[in-house]
Order: structure tokens, then sequence, then C-alpha cells
């Protein structure tokens, strides 16, 4: 048994890596059918034939070597690295047979770094039906290494991969192309001057320099002291290296691919006049959306109630047959509402994942992404912008980390700063709960006026983002252009296994994490709500029957008042009073205050929190949902939760940033305290501010 | 008698939420650059 061997995927966006990547390893990492999935590297091992072991590395998909962005220089710094720890033994170059010409550009690239390079073609199941036919040992010969024709979606090829990999010692690391015919005098003059290292090595570092600048040099010190190229003529040599490339695979694939585009049955170009067409494609984006709206309110609506019967029933069967005492009053009034108050949105949650996972396996979503485009364009954000968008509406922290494969600092600057203003899954809860108690349940033509509304909600959240993007863009002094080529990958039918994996990881993720922090709230809530300070809190039984000794109450009615004296002195009384004034001009009441300050903490709190103070004091235990309905506004009179203060409720949690996770993220990538702090400031107050205006234009 | 164990066992319960929150939103430790996919980057 030798050492592990180290072995790294690299690859063009899009082409299969993290497939292969859980085709070798065994493990499931996220697979999606647009670029820039992986935006980390990512490891894990692979058993080999004779008890070898290989060290997997999953990287992020790179055009080139001529690295422009974030992600992509992660790949660089790894293979111009030759100490660094993961260093490859051998490079897997995972390619994709439709794509071939484009996805050699890089082969020859990592080729020319003189490292074992072996070369996937991956999506091998897809070439009858494109008319593309191979010759593999021609291909072998002319690109000098050895090739494992794969499709990770049929599961072929990946033991002839294996076998690869563990007789990489075999292969030959010529490179494909001789640095020196880019510009003999030059490179002539570079080898002299350093006889020991790599020519292609030395030119990457120098030209790295010029787009990067932060390329460890440890390897190739001194050559600060080789400067004799201007920028842009190290830039012209850059295209001319490019074009000498191409010329090299052009000839490759002459001998060894043929393409009948008679075979070809191209469902793709039909669907993509439609889908992405001026007019027709939006039209189409607007009724998917419509339609997986509906579809989430149809399908839910049933299991929903039942979850919210069954907490309800849970609290009291806890209360009747527990021992008495505080902490089975904690248990039943407050951890049992506050988890109802989320276990109730997994049916939801899991639905708005399913849609959003078919969406992203069947290349929709980049569809969506380049309609998007065309509208961003005029708002001065480029399309790289909208991927991160997009994903924000599971979760606006992995579309955070998503922006770093933006190149230019200001669009992603910008773009992590609008990010949460699209609707993610935590506003899912706080919508869907407000939208059934003010929102009439009718239709029009089919279509329930509640779906429109949730759908409309996710639009707003949209058009913020874009809003607040182009006045960023205004106000931001910050130089910078940059161009976006959207990628449009295959439609392809999606794998029933990855759609599960998504919608289990993530409802999972939902409930676990928001449970976690939900849970630790209610139980300090309901602490606040059952103790309080002073002779108001205590002898509120004896204030409370003198102040209604006239009136000759039923116990019951004198029970309630009590209860209701008590909470409003306790601690979170006194709290929610104190803050009531700053509130009540947008219609609610302090109960709604607390959950919205705790919502700071996450969104997904809100209706758990008032659960856990509605359960307080009160003998009957009722649905959630009861509970809300029956609240009334103490000033007004009126039902608490009415159209008006829903409206502003909805609005609020639409432009607030209320996520502490989100505002750490935001912190880490721009690596300054000075960006989350405007986002929370800027975003609440004009939460605030509409809320207000909804509430007293609608009231 | 009970009524100490339950109180016991409310303050425990009060002393950890509070720990919890504390550990999750204060005391962010060194940002992990790790993978983004299974843990969600830490969404929530
Ligand atoms: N038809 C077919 N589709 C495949 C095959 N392998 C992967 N795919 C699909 O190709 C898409 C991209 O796969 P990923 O593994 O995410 O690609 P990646 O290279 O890791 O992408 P990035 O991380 O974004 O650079 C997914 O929709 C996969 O389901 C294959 O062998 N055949
Ligand atoms: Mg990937």
């Amino acid at each position: 048994m030798g050492k592990q061997i180290n072995v790294a995927l690299i690859g063009n966006p899009n082409t299969g890596k993290t497939s292969v990547f859980n085709a070798l390893t065994g493990l499931n990492q996220k697979v999606g059918n647009y670029p820039g999935i992986t935006v980390e590297k990512k490891e894990g091992v692979c058993k080999l034939p004779r008890g070898v072991k290989a060290h997997i590395i999953d990287l992020p998909g790179t055009y080139s070597l001529n690295a422009s962005s974030l992600d992509e220089n992660v790949v660089i710094e790894l293979l111009l690295n030759k100490n660094d720890k993961d260093f490859p033994d051998v490079a897997v170059v995972v390619s994709d047979v439709e794509n071939l010409k484009r996805n050699l550009l890089l082969f020859t690239q990592i080729k020319d770094l003189e490292i074992p390079t072996i070369l996937v073609i991956n999506m091998a199941d897809r070439m009858a039906y494109k008319g593309i036919s191979l010759d593999i040992d021609v291909l072998e010969k002319e690109l000098n290494t050895k090739i494992a024709l794969v499709s990770t979606r049929k599961k072929t090829g990946i033991d002839d991969l294996k076998n690869l990999i563990t007789n990489f010692r075999d292969l030959p690391t010529q490179p494909c192309l001789n640095a020196r015919e880019i510009d003999p005098d030059y490179f002539t003059r570079l080898q002299s001057a350093f006889p020991n290292q790599l020519l292609y090595k030395l030119w990457l570092v120098i030209t790295q320099d010029v787009n990067f600048g932060n390329v460890s040099r440890k390897e190739v010190d001194a050559l600060d002291d080789f400067k004799t190229k201007s920028k842009s003529d190290l830039k012209r040599l850059q295209q001319k290296e490019t074009i000498k490339r191409y010329q090299f695979i052009n000839n490759t694939l002459k001998k060894g691919q043929t393409i009948d585009l008679a075979a070809a049955k191209d469902l793709r170009i039909k669907l993509d006049r439609i889908l992405t067409h001026k007019v027709w494609g939006y039209v189409v984006f607007f009724m998917i959306l419509l339609l997986m709206f509906q579809a989430i309110y149809d399908w839910s609506s049933i299991p929903m109630d039942f979850i919210d019967g069954l907490f309800a029933s849970m609290s009291e069967w806890t209360k009747d047959h527990l021992p008495q005492g505080q902490f089975t009053n904690l248990i039943a009034e407050g951890i049992i509402p506050g988890l109802g108050g989320i276990v109730i949105f997994i049916p939801q949650i899991a639905f708005l994942f399913l849609f959003i996972s078919i969406l992203e396996e069947t290349g929709y979503m980049s569809r969506v992404v380049f309609l998007m485009d065309r509208i961003m364009r005029r708002f001065g954000l480029s399309g790289k912008s909208v991927v991160p968008l997009i994903s924000g509406t599971a979760c606006a922290i992995p579309a955070v980390m998503a922006t770093r494969n933006i190149e230019s600092w200001k669009e992603r600057l910008i773009t992590i700063l609008v990010t949460p203003f699209t609707t993610c899954s935590a506003r899912l809860p706080v919508y869907l709960i407000i939208i059934s108690l003010v929102i009439p349940k009718g239709r029009f033509l089919g279509l329930g006026y509640q779906a429109m509304t949730l759908m409309l909600l996710y639009l707003i959240g949209f058009g913020a983002a874009i809003g607040a993007a182009y006045i960023l863009n205004k106000v931001l002094k910050i130089k910078n252009r940059s161009f976006f080529v959207v990628e449009m990958p295959n439609y392809k039918l999606p794998l029933f296994k990855n759609v599960a994996l998504t919608v289990i990881e993530k409802t999972k993720s939902f409930v676990f994490g928001a449970g976690k922090i939900i849970l630790a709230i209610s139980i300090i809530l309901w602490f606040l709500a059952s103790y309080g300070p002073g002779d108001d809190f205590n002898n509120a039984e004896a204030i409370v029957t003198s102040q209604y000794s006239k009136e000759n109450l039923d116990t019951e009615t004198l029970q309630q008042h009590i209860a209701s004296y008590k909470l409003e002195h306790s601690f979170i009384g006194l709290t929610g009073r104190a803050i009531e004034p700053l509130i009540q001009p947008l219609g609610y009441d302090w109960k709604i205050g607390i959950a919205i300050v705790s919502s700071f903490a996450a969104r997904e709190v809100f209706v758990g929190t008032l659960a856990t103070i509605y359960s307080v004091g009160s003998d009957e235990e009722d649905t959630i949902k009861n509970r809300m309905a029956g609240e009334v506004n103490p000033i007004l009179g009126t039902p608490l939760f009415n159209f008006a203060s829903g409206i502003s409720l909805l609005l609020f949690y639409a432009f607030a940033m209320q996520c502490m996770s989100t505002l750490a993220v935001v912190k880490r990538e721009t690596n300054s305290w000075k960006w989350p702090t405007l986002q929370l400031a800027a975003m609440s107050s004009f939460a605030y501010i509409v809320a207000l205006i909804a509430f007293q234009v609608l009231k | 008698m009970n009524t100490i164990i339950q109180n016991i066992l409310v303050v425990t319960a009060l002393v950890l939420a509070v720990a919890f929150l504390v550990k999750k939103f204060f005391w962010t430790k060194k940002a992990s650059t790790k993978s983004c996919g299974k843990d969600d980057c830490g969404c929530h």
C-alpha cells in the first residue's frame, strides 16, 4: 500500500464534475443543471482496485487557466503550488461530449503543466441523441493521454476511470503545445532566465499576475526582475496562446470526432425558441410560477391543518398527563407550540424545494437566468447576478456565497447587498400564515387569490432587489466593466434521485436549523412571559379580582382576565409595552412586536413566537391559526390580523433584513462591518416606512 | 418536592437555551470556508 493518490476533478462549469465525484466517492454533493453550482472545493475518498485509495477533490468549474473570478482562482492556486498538500498526482479533466471543443481548451492547458492528466468525456448517453461519434483511439493518440468515456447518468465508464487513476504513473506527461511557439523570442529569454522552471508555468504565473496578483510565487521567486512586457502585450500573447490551442483542438477533433447533424433530433432549439422568447418566455415563466404557488397551497393545506391540530392536542395531552408544575407548563405552553410553529410548514417547504430542484435539474432555470439577464441589463447588472438572486429563493446565505463567481467587485458587492430582498424560504411560513388569515379564499379563473398574493410577494422581492441594485449602481463609485455569457445547458429529464435528495436535505436543514433556534427562543420567551417583576405581576390575582369584584364574573372569565393581566405585566409584556409606540402606527400590538423583534434572529421564528405567547396562561389548547384569528386589536376593537395590518406585516417581512446568519456571511464575504450594517439599517427602515404607509392607507 | 424538581428543570432549560443562542450568534467561530453542500453554508 503506497500513499494515497491525490486526484483533482477539473473542468468547465456544468460538465458533471460533481456527478463524477459522487460516482467515485459515493457521496451526495449538490448537482444542478446550471453552471456555478460548486463554488468551493470538496473532498472525498475513493477505493480503487488493488487496495489503492484515492483522495478526490471536486473543484469549481473553470473555463481556462486564465482566471478572472475568485472561484476559478481556487483551481489555479492549487495547480501552481506543488507544495500544497492537495496538489494532484493526477488531474482528471471532466468534459461534456456536446461541448468538447470548448472543454478541451482547459485540458490542453492542464496537460501543459506536465501533470498526468486523464480526460473524462462525460454525458456519453447524449451522443446518439446528438449524432456524435468519437474515435477514442485517435483522440487518445492526438491528445497523448488516456480517455474515459463516461456517463454518470447511465453509470457507465466509472470503472474504466478508476483503473486509469490507479495506473496514473503510466500516463505520458508531454505537453500539447510548446509554449515557445507563442512568441519564440520572448519565451527563449524567459527560459534562460529561469532554466529550472517549467516554461508554461512561468508563463502562467506572469499572466496570472496581470489578472489577479495574488498567486503564490514562492516557487518562482525573483520573477519581479523579469518584467519585459507591458500588460497589454502580455494580454495579446495570451490571446495568441488561446488561438494556438484552438488550432490544435480543431485539428484533433477533425480526426477523432464526427457529428451527424441529420441524426441529431433537436428538441432543444424548438423549446428554446419559445422558452427564451421576448414575450412568450416571460408568459411561460409567469404561468409556471403561478402554477407552482397554487400547487404549494392546494397540496399542503390538508397536511398543514393536520399538523396544526396534532400539536394542539399534544399540548393538551401534556398538560393532562404530566405532573403539574412549571416544567410541564414550559413544555405545553412554550416548547410544543413553538416547535409546532415550524413543523407546520414542512409540507410547503418541501413542495417549494421540490419545484425549485425540478426547475434546476431540467435546465429550465438557466433559461430563467437568460430571461432575467435581459431585464437586469437595463438596471446595470449583468446576468451573473441572476444566479445568486434566484438561488436566494431557498436561502440568502448560499446565494451570497454564490456571488463569488462574479468577477467585478462592484457588481459582486451590489449583488451581495440586494440578494436578501429575494424571498427566501424562511419568509414563506410568515407569508403563508398571514395570507391565510387576511386574504379571502376565493378563486379567479381557477387561481386562488391567496396563491396570487404569494406570487406577488415573490415578485415584489425580486423587484426590490432590482430597484435597489439600480440605485446602488448609480450611487457606488467603483469603476467596473464586466460581460456575461449565459450558458444554456441542455434540457434533461430530472433524475428522481437528485431531486429527492435536494428536497430531503433542504427540508431537513430548514426544520432542524430553524428548529433549534425556535426551541431556544420558545424556552426563553415562555420564561419571560411566565414571570414578571414587582407587585403588579405577583399580586395579579388580588388586583384583578378586586377590579372586577362588582361585575360578578364567572370563574372562567375571571381566570382569563387574570392571565392576560399577568402576561401584560410579565417581563415580556413590559418589553412589548415599551416598544409598542413604535409599532402601533403599523397596526400591530405588542405581541406582534415581540415576534418581530425575535424574528431578527431568523424570520421563521415569527409564528412560533406568537404561538408561545398566545399559549402562556390560556387553558384551552387551540391551533395556532385559530388563536391568531381570534386576537383583537386592543385599540380599534377589530380583529388584530385584518387586511390592513396583514398587508403591512407582509410588506414588512418582504423588505426587512431579519437574519443574523446572513449578516454574518455578508460581513465575511465583504470583509467589513460597514456593508452588513448598512444593509440592516437601510432594509429595515425601508420596511418600516413601507409597512407604515400600507397600514395608514388601507385601514 | 415535585415543584422543586420542576423549577430546577426550567432553569436548566433556560440556561441551555441562552447558551445555545449566544454561541450561535455571538460566538461566530472562524468563518468556515469549507463546502456549501450538505450544511447549506450554515443557513439558519
Ligand atoms: N445526460 C447526462 N447528464 C448528466 C451526466 N452527468 C451529469 N449530468 C447532469 O449535468 C448537470 C451538471 O452536473 P454537475 O455534476 O452539477 O456539474 P458540475 O461540473 O459539478 O457543475 P458546476 O459545479 O456548476 O461547475 C446535472 O444536471 C447532471 O444531472 C451524464 O452522464 N449524462
Ligand atoms: Mg459541481
